[in-house]
């Protein structure tokens, strides 16, 4: 009973804290609103980014080519056995020649020239082949170089230099995006710890009157650890509301594609997951920012 | 009650606070503590509430040897001891009965309990009608009784008042006085009063501990004066 007691002052106490110290609140609470802000840009810009480059590098893949005189299928079982045996392939899916035949001839619009083809049916110049999916697309050039030495493979297709350009190109960018969020959320805590900061400074005469009645330490810091986790949560509020809003409305607007190539995620439920980080970010700087500064300003006097 | 031996006291910025001094007080007892400004006074009352150690000898308040507490024991040990500053030091964002409430919270006094006694102790120091004041609504005289009531509220062994009229008129001064010692008198509470009113000295006689650079220069008995 005591415990709960207590625990509802603390609460209680939070709240009128924040409340009768309203400004000090309103302009912590918007440091922790600003970056949060950039952070959930930031956010949601580099999971776009994140899930736009998988989807590239997942679609990369090779092919590789069973030579004429490998076509029995004792021979097709063996390789497939070898190229499942290579690390860091996802996917070995097998494409007979006529397979391979059917699609190319299903990809020419024109009725005529498909009528000619289909003249070759008979003495098909396909080869049977593998179609390769990869773990990670920076795999790609040894994994090629594993399939070529497989006895009974005529030739190796990936799509050629270019292939290298992309895969490099977008594992920087990713790495760039993810320090840059990382970096952001760095910068949010030591703001929000500074404004914190201060305006508990401004309350170190209060925290020393505690004491000097009585209070034991941790008594005086929950209060304050209730008001630190209000401010980050009011903080949070904000960037939430308005990133959603953006989003939904970017989402609608472009009909969820970027220049026809990239495709945005969904609204839902990625803004509910970024809601639920923004909050959880804002109510960990929040109370960090007050525990530290307490802690501080509790050791000053005796 | 209080019980201090051969204790001195130096700050860092070399002054001599207090240089080894001994006394003791009994329960019950309703003591001044007078000397002129940097006599050491304060030094004296930050070393019984804890807020500074002795640099040698001892300080017992209470049964507790108050220079040996470690920091986040001091709260607890501040419980005995009733002490109201000088500057009255109230929670500014807390009203009057709040101020007081808080003293007591801090112990777990169940509620109904707490309220009876803030609004009991509130009404001893005069102040009932502003009990929803916040400080800066309320004079120094008034500030001073909520302090009063606040270090009473807990009933402590000991309290300790640092010039508790330092800014009031003679009449006020002679009310607070009266106060203290109907709290000496129907709590049974030991009675420390820092000052250099002497107008209160003469008109309500006790014993009085001199203090002159750190030196206890005068111990008198009850109706006793210096100069």
């Amino acid at each position: 009973m005591r415990i709960l007691r207590r625990f509802g002052r603390h609460i209680k106490e939070g709240f009128l804290g924040v409340g009768r110290h309203f400004g000090m609140s309103v302009s912590s609470s918007s440091a922790v609103t600003i970056t949060l802000l950039l952070v959930g840009v930031l956010l949601a810009l580099t999971y776009n980014l994140q899930i736009a480059t998988q989807s590239i590098e997942s679609s990369i893949s090779i092919s590789a080519l069973v030579s004429y005189d490998a076509e029995d299928e004792d021979h097709l079982k063996r390789i497939t056995a070898e190229l499942e045996a290579i690390e860091g392939i996802s996917s070995v899916t097998y494409s007979s020649k006529e397979d391979e035949f059917n699609y190319y001839v299903n990809s020419n619009q024109d009725e005529d020239l498909r009528e000619f083809y289909e003249n070759y049916r008979e003495d098909n110049p396909f080869h049977d082949a593998f179609i390769i999916g990869l773990d990670d697309a920076s795999l790609l050039e040894s994994v090629k170089t594993k399939i070529t030495n497989i006895p009974g493979i005529d030739s190796v297709y990936d799509g050629g230099e270019n292939t290298y350009t992309l895969v490099g190109v977008l594992a920087n960018v990713r790495l760039f995006g993810g320090a840059l969020v990382l970096a952001l959320c760095l910068l949010a805590i030591y703001l929000v710890y500074n404004t914190i900061k201060i305006t508990i400074s401004s309350r170190k005469d209060e925290i020393w009157i505690m004491r000097s009645v009585g209070a034991k330490n941790g008594y005086i810091r929950a209060p304050f650890l209730v008001e630190g986790i209000l401010i980050g949560l009011m903080g949070s509020l904000v960037p939430i509301a308005l990133i959603s809003f953006l989003y939904t409305y970017l989402y609608r607007k472009l009909e969820g594609n970027l220049f026809g190539a990239f495709f945005l995620v969904p609204p839902t439920p990625f803004l509910f997951y970024m809601a639920g980080i923004l909050m959880a970010i804002g109510v960990v700087v929040g109370f960090l920012g007050s525990y530290i500064s307490v802690c501080k300003y509790l050791r000053v006097r005796r | 009650m209080i019980s201090i031996q051969n204790a001195s006291k130096t700050y860092k910025n070399g002054t001599h606070a207090l240089s080894n001094i001994s006394l003791e007080i009994k329960e019950g007892e309703f003591v001044y503590i007078v000397g002129p400004t940097g006599s050491g006074k304060s030094t004296l009352i930050k070393l019984l509430d804890g807020e500074e150690v002795p640099d040698s000898g001892l300080v017992m308040v209470a049964g507790t040897n108050v220079g040996k507490l470690r920091h986040s024991k001091v709260p607890l040990y501040r419980r005995n001891i009733g002490v109201v500053f000088q500057n009255y030091r109230l929670l500014p964002r807390k009203t009057a009965f709040e101020n007081v409430a808080y003293a007591m919270e801090v112990v777990d006094t169940p509620k109904d309990q707490l309220r009876k006694r803030v609004r009991e102790v509130l009404k001893l120091v005069d102040v009932a009608d502003k009990s929803n004041s916040f400080p800066d609504q309320l004079s120094g005289g008034q500030q001073q009784r909520v302090a009063i009531a606040r270090a009473i509220a807990n009933k402590p062994k000991i309290l300790i008042a640092d010039e508790p009229t330092g800014n009031l008129d003679p009449k006020k001064s002679d009310e607070i006085i009266r106060l203290l010692e109907k709290i000496n008198k129907e709590e049974g509470t030991t009675i420390l009063i820092v000052t250099h009113d002497s107008t209160i000295v003469k008109h309500h006689p006790k014993r009085m501990i001199a203090l002159d650079s750190g030196h206890i220069v005068a111990d008198l008995a009850k109706g006793g004066s210096i100069g």
